[in-house]
């Protein structure tokens, strides 16, 4: 059977709120999966951070106001990844529960760092020790069809409860809110209740922590696990192994999905149709949120994505939802019609990773042969070339703090690194360093190399393989689906892959520490369980030391000065080329007032209207 | 007639179990990626991964595993659950029938009208300029990809992306209890494009076999009878020269409901190729093995239907 | 009295992708009212062609045809697809060779004879089964009825052709065309089936050719034999005057291959030696002297014509050789 011209599509990860610069360092692999489902994708552009003209840059500040009314169509290739707002961790998924449901905190368009008060009525109140976090909620809000009653600070707390329910398995609570006192007893089975939440009184939600993580645990108010559930409607549908609560979920936001009388998803099919339409309980009053539209389709399903993106661009009503126009596309977008295009740092990197546990590049010299004759242009030209963003000379992408710091675009400044097309002398040069006499490799086994197959990424893992040749190694590629790839090869130390060139990291937050820390910790390695994150398995004693103590920095330039230097210190170890780092582009129809939510990365459909 | 029937569906539920394991044993056997990890998230720890694995039984035998899914499917006809989205298999599929249905039924007349027709007229213009034009085209027909062809159609006719807007492009696809005028509409393109390269591989069958029939001595008698030339055709030599295509048809009808998934990619029909696809590229077993236990019950039954069939059109089958 | 059916000068070639067949090349003879013809020849003589042709069965784009076959006063091979089809089945009919190939294999034999009938009968279905029924009866089928509704392949051979023949005879046609009617059969059916024949003609009154490369199928049934090679006519003459007096070589090797009583088996069968000569080249001169044995010099450079064997004689016969070095002996 042939499956040609899937295209790609972006599943960016979303990106967790940064409560408190010295939250736990479990986050760490917080963005692995996001990369696993998306490296197909084409998230691409022009750089904000290299195209000077700024063209279909989206402005710091977007116009907020626009008409009432109309229904927007969101194309989408693929289904959301839980439509349970308890289990959602993915970015598509994000951009319907910002919708749909009112968590404590959520993210206005414009400002990717801070969240506002949204079903809280102010910041949360963190004590001195950070073991106790106070949140007042508003009183007015109410929960959408059956339900219609207001909501209660009880509902938060059974929001949270049931995400810790194995037949809800959210995917961050743990790590988040596994502080929470008793949250061990009640994922046991042993109490009912997660005992470490206080609701005092209606409008108050009260977590008691173990452990001085107050402000991690305040950060991922923000997610929709804080958004609020009715325990006695839906605790016959969390009863359900797997839970059946998101095909009966109620909303507080301005839009629910369409349902029956009862509650009963009508607007749900997964791989075909998310319909929104107005919550009627929803009170504008008590909401940031404008919600101009009346109804909302996301239409999903849509694989070619050359078709959907001029689909969108001609037609009418229409932005995209999980996908980013595919290269050519994109390119005919910026030089036509560049007004219709949104482009958003990614805040993201790829890279090829060199297996730096084993033979032959457990030798700093030969990896730093690589880098030196790998021709990088090149590799950027599968996605597209310089529009899709500059050619990554470090780690820290742009316009996350300790960019500039680590080297900006130009670099750090290793010779390794200084030539986009590669230098065969120089290569050659470490090459003799590393005990290979004639510059060239001479050992006989082969180099097992794990890539994606289709699309840019399998053109960009045959390419890298030749680059090896350059250099007399012998690389025996295979290709396998991008999951695959993951969870049985790269993200697997036994499989003893010693070259993954379609790896990547995006940003969780605006912190270089989301970068770093999951990617290059030696502590953060996973010897077996196909979800290490560490592909090169680089394992530096000063460089993991280095992390554990800027960590613990609290003051952000100190912060940024301190994982910039690591990235340096990284860098000069070579584990991996970086060749890329990209940009997130959106696309709408021209009659639609497109307003793009920074922190999501994609279309607010809250804030978007119809011209 | 009833005891060949009933043997033979036997041997189908005799295969759909060897279907059924088989399928479970390539998954277990082949490296995939693991359902357990993928449905972590990204914050994936052992632990978690660890409860999932229990959650979703991936942490027993998988022949312990392969038991359990056959009990519940056959005592309660249960597909088990998409590791994916949660969602009942069996819903998942029975949503996604009338899509494939309507993609596959609409196709399979206009590329039997079109076939035949096609077939009948070089048949009987044999060495004809009309005779070798159609079949020309007939053999281009075959040889282009279904993919390229729906981009050509939507790059001319779509409404929104067309060279010449006549038509619903890709996305537009309206179920037929919603819409059926919408439902015709939209699956014009899809249908053509789907039939194009069964036509002319039906037309190209059709005018060999009856080329080949009109040389029977059966229809020099016809002739000697004095029958119109329209009737000895039609009757007499159609007759004979369907049956073969009967059999294609019965095969091609039945793979085409289990998913038709280049055409419902390139339109976006929600049918059952793409529900299959796309659960093979994210290692979703269950929805995995209930599209191919689906696929293979469609194919084995036409395969039985075609049996049934053949025995009414040849009498000489019946008999032994 | 008038024949029934002239032929005059019939040719008939084709057009094929590696030449020109020339499958008949000039034959000419009469049928009588109630008479029989046989035409005599190997495969590949022309002898089936020629009778197809004058059916209209072998028109098409690659046919040539010329000629006249005058049937009751009408050229058929002139006249319009639409009056032969009236024609055919109806005044003349005809029987093949093979009866289980000549039959439809999905039809029922009485949806094969009803159709024959109502063709050219405007009848009900139900009168034209009644007559089929008759028809069956008539050719010696046991329980007429219930064979209606059976399918050919559930008959045997000379059930089969007995089918055929009752369909031949459904109109009551004045022309009757059995094309090697018994080569398919058993030993023992082919007499029964002849005998059929011969006793159905009686009744009738239908004129007959019946063709054969079998000279002992003919001499049992034909009044008027005209043995053909290559295409034409190499010898004619009555049943009884041919037997007696074969004049051409080529006929007297066929009787030479006739299994007879009186013969020693151990000598075996005569069979002519040679292949049948090429219809797209055939040999120079008289076609049959690569495998003549009297051939001389002048056959392979002289057509010889077909001319009375003996002044006066209504024996014909195209052979270059004298009268009297025709009868001696080898």
């Amino acid at each position: 059977m042939m499956f040609n011209r899937f295209s790609s599509k972006t599943n960016r990860p979303k990106a967790g709120k940064e409560g408190n610069p010295m939250r736990s360092i479990r986050v760490y692999s917080a963005a692995l999966i996001a990369v696993v489902l998306s490296l197909t994708a084409v998230a691409c552009g022009s750089s904000s951070s290299s195209s000077s003209d700024g063209v279909g840059d989206v402005p710091a500040t977007q116009s907020l106001t626009g008409k009432s009314g109309g229904t927007l169509t969101v194309l989408a290739s693929d289904d959301v990844d839980y439509i349970d707002p308890g289990a959602a961790y993915y970015q598509f998924t994000f951009m319907v529960t910002s919708a749909t449901q009112r968590s404590l905190y959520s993210f206005g368009p414009d400002d990717a760092v801070d969240p506002v008060p949204d079903l809280a009525t102010k910041a949360a109140d963190i004590s001195a020790d950070g073991k106790t976090v106070t949140v007042k909620i508003k009183p007015n809000v109410k929960f959408s069809p059956p339900v219609n009653r207001a909501v209660t600070s009880e509902d938060v707390k059974y929001g949270i409860e049931r995400a810790f329910l194995p037949t809800v398995a959210n995917g961050y609570a743990e790590v988040y809110l596994g502080d929470i006192v008793g949250v061990k007893d009640f994922t046991d089975g042993k109490a009912k209740e997660i005992t470490g939440i206080d609701t005092p009184d209606a409008t108050t939600i009260v977590l008691n922590l173990s452990r001085g993580t107050g402000g991690v645990a305040a950060g991922a108010l923000a997610l929709p696990i804080s958004a609020p559930v009715p325990q006695e409607y839906a605790a016959k549908f969390d009863a359900k192994n797997p839970s059946t609560y998101g095909v009966h979920q109620v909303a507080t936001g301005p839009y629910m999905i369409e349902a029956d009388s009862k509650g009963a998803l009508t607007g749900y099919e997964p791989g075909k149709k998310i319909n929104l339409v107005r919550n009627p309980n929803w009170d504008r009053s008590t909401d940031f949120r404008k919600a101009y539209l009346d109804k909302i389709n996301i239409e999903e399903g849509n694989n070619d994505t050359t078709v959907a993106a001029r689909q969108i661009i001609k037609g009418n009503d229409q932005v995209n939802g999980d996908f980013g126009p595919p290269p050519a596309v994109l390119k005919e977008i910026f030089n036509s019609t560049p007004d219709q295009l949104a482009l958003t740092p990614s805040g993201g990197n790829r890279y090829v990773s060199l297996n730096t546990a084993l033979s032959p590049f457990d030798n700093l010299n030969v990896r730093k042969a690589v880098l030196a004759v790998f021709d990088r242009e090149a590799m950027r030209a599968t996605r597209g070339g310089p529009l899709m963003g500059p050619i990554a000379n470090h780690f820290i992408a742009p316009d996350i703090g300790g960019f500039e710091e680590a080297g900006g675009l130009a670099g750090t400044g290793v010779d390794f690194l200084k030539y986009p097309k590669g230098n065969l002398a120089l290569a050659k040069e470490y090459m003799k360093k590393g005990g290979f006499p004639s510059g060239m490799y001479t050992g006989s086994e082969e180099l097992l190399m794990v890539g994606t197959s289709g699309g840019a990424a399998q053109k960009a893992a045959e390419l890298a393989a030749t680059q090896f040749e350059k250099l007399g190694f012998k690389p025996k590629l295979r290709l396998v689906t991008q999951d695959t790839m993951y969870t049985k090869f790269c993200g697997e130390p036994k499989a003893k892959v010693i070259v993954c060139p379609n790896v990547g990291w995006l940003k969780d937050f605006s912190d270089p520490q989301t970068m770093l820390d999951a990617t290059f910790n030696g502590e953060s390695i996973v010897a077996s369980g196909g979800f290490n994150s560490n592909w090169p398995q680089l394992n530096v004693p000063s460089i993991n030391a280095a992390m554990a103590k800027a960590e613990l920095i609290v003051d952000e330039s100190a912060r940024n000065k301190a994982w910039a230097d690591i990235d340096r210190q990284i860098t000069a170890q070579a584990p991996a080329v970086p060749w890329i780092w990209d940009d997130t582009a959106n696309i709408r129809s021209t009659d639609v007032a497109g307003v793009i939510n920074k922190f999501n990365g994609n279309w607010d459909l809250a804030f978007t209207s119809l011209k | 007639m009833i005891r060949y029937i009933l043997r033979r569906l036997i041997w189908v539920v005799v295969l759909l179990f060897a279907v059924s394991f088989v399928t479970f044993v390539i998954f277990y056997l082949l490296p995939s990626a693991d359902p357990a990890v993928l449905r972590a998230g990204r914050q994936a720890n052992p632990a978690l991964v660890a409860s999932i694995r229990h959650q979703l039984g991936l942490d027993q035998p998988w022949y312990v595993q392969y038991g359990r899914y056959m009990k519940d499917l056959i005592f309660h006809f249960d597909f088990g659950f998409s590791y994916q989205n949660g969602m009942p298999v069996r819903q998942l599929i029975f949503s996604r029938l009338p899509a494939s249905i309507s993609l596959a039924a609409g196709a399979a007349f206009l590329w039997l009208v079109i076939g035949i027709g096609v077939g009948i007229i070089a048949a009987v213009r044999p060495r004809t300029k009309l005779d070798r034009a159609s079949m020309g085209l007939a053999l281009v027909g075959i040889s282009a990809p279904v993919y390229w062809l729906g981009l050509v159609a939507l790059y001319l006719f779509s409404s929104d992306i067309g060279l010449i807007p006549i038509l619903p492009g890709a996305n537009s696809y309206v179920p037929l209890s919603e819409d059926p005028f919408s439902w015709f509409t939209s699956l014009i393109m899809p249908w053509c494009v789907l039939a194009v390269s069964f036509a002319a591989f039906y037309s190209r069958l059709l005018r060999g076999n009856l080329t080949e029939v009109l040389g029977e001595d059966y229809i020099r008698t016809a002739r000697a009878k004095g029958l119109s030339e329209r009737r000895v055709v039609f009757r007499h030599g159609l007759r004979s020269a369907i049956t073969p295509i009967v059999t294609i048809f019965g095969l091609d009808l039945g793979i085409l409901l289990g998913g038709a998934i280049l055409t419902e990619t390139v339109f976006n029909i929600p049918g059952i190729g793409r529900l299959s696809y796309s659960s093979i590229v994210r290692s979703d077993l269950p929805v995995i093995q209930g599209t191919v236990l689906l696929g293979a019950f469609f194919i084995v039954f036409a395969n039985l239907f075609v049996d049934i069939f053949y025995a009414f059109l040849d009498p000489r089958v019946r008999y032994e | 009295m008038s024949a029934l059916l002239t032929v005059n000068d019939l040719k008939v070639s084709f057009n094929t992708e590696d030449g020109i067949v020339h499958a008949v090349e000039g034959i000419s003879y009469e049928v009588e009212p109630g008479k029989t013809l046989g035409i005599v020849g190997e495969s590949g003589s022309g002898k089936t062609v020629g009778t197809l042709t004058i059916m209209g069965l072998t028109r098409a784009a690659n046919t040539q045809i010329s000629g006249q076959a005058i049937f009751d006063g009408e050229d058929l091979l002139s006249a319009s697809e639409r009056h032969m089809r009236a024609i055919r089945g109806d005044e003349i009919a005809m029987i093949f060779q093979d009866p289980l190939s000549s039959l439809h294999p999905f039809f029922t034999i009485g949806a094969q004879l009803v159709e024959a009938i109502q063709v050219h009968n405007k009848v009900s279905k139900t009168a034209a089964r009644t007559r089929s029924a008759d028809l069956l009866t008539m050719v010696g089928l046991s329980d007429a009825e219930q064979r209606l509704s059976s399918y050919p392949h559930e008959f045997s051979g000379g059930m089969r052709q007995r089918v055929m023949i009752a369909m031949a005879l459904a109109n009551e046609p004045r022309l009757l065309i059995a094309d090697e009617p018994t080569t398919a059969l058993d030993v023992t059916v082919q007499a029964q089936i002849l005998e059929l024949i011969a006793d159905l003609q009686a009744q009738t009154g239908t004129a007959m050719i019946i063709i054969t490369h079998d000279l002992g199928v003919v001499a049992e049934v034909a009044d008027e034999i005209a043995v053909m090679y290559a295409g034409r006519i190499v010898e004619q003459a009555s049943a009884t005057e041919l037997f007696a007096n074969p004049q051409h070589p080529y006929t007297r090797g066929l009787l030479d291959s006739i299994p007879r009583l009186d013969r020693d088996r151990s000598i075996g069968l005569d069979p002519i030696a040679g292949r049948p000569p090429s219809l797209i080249a055939p040999p120079s001169g008289c076609a049959f002297h690569p495998r003549c044995p009297r051939a001389f010099d002048r056959c392979s450079v002289e057509l010889p014509p077909l001319e009375a064997a003996a002044a006066g004689s209504e024996h014909l016969v195209a052979c270059l050789l004298s009268p009297e070095e025709r009868i001696e002996k080898r």
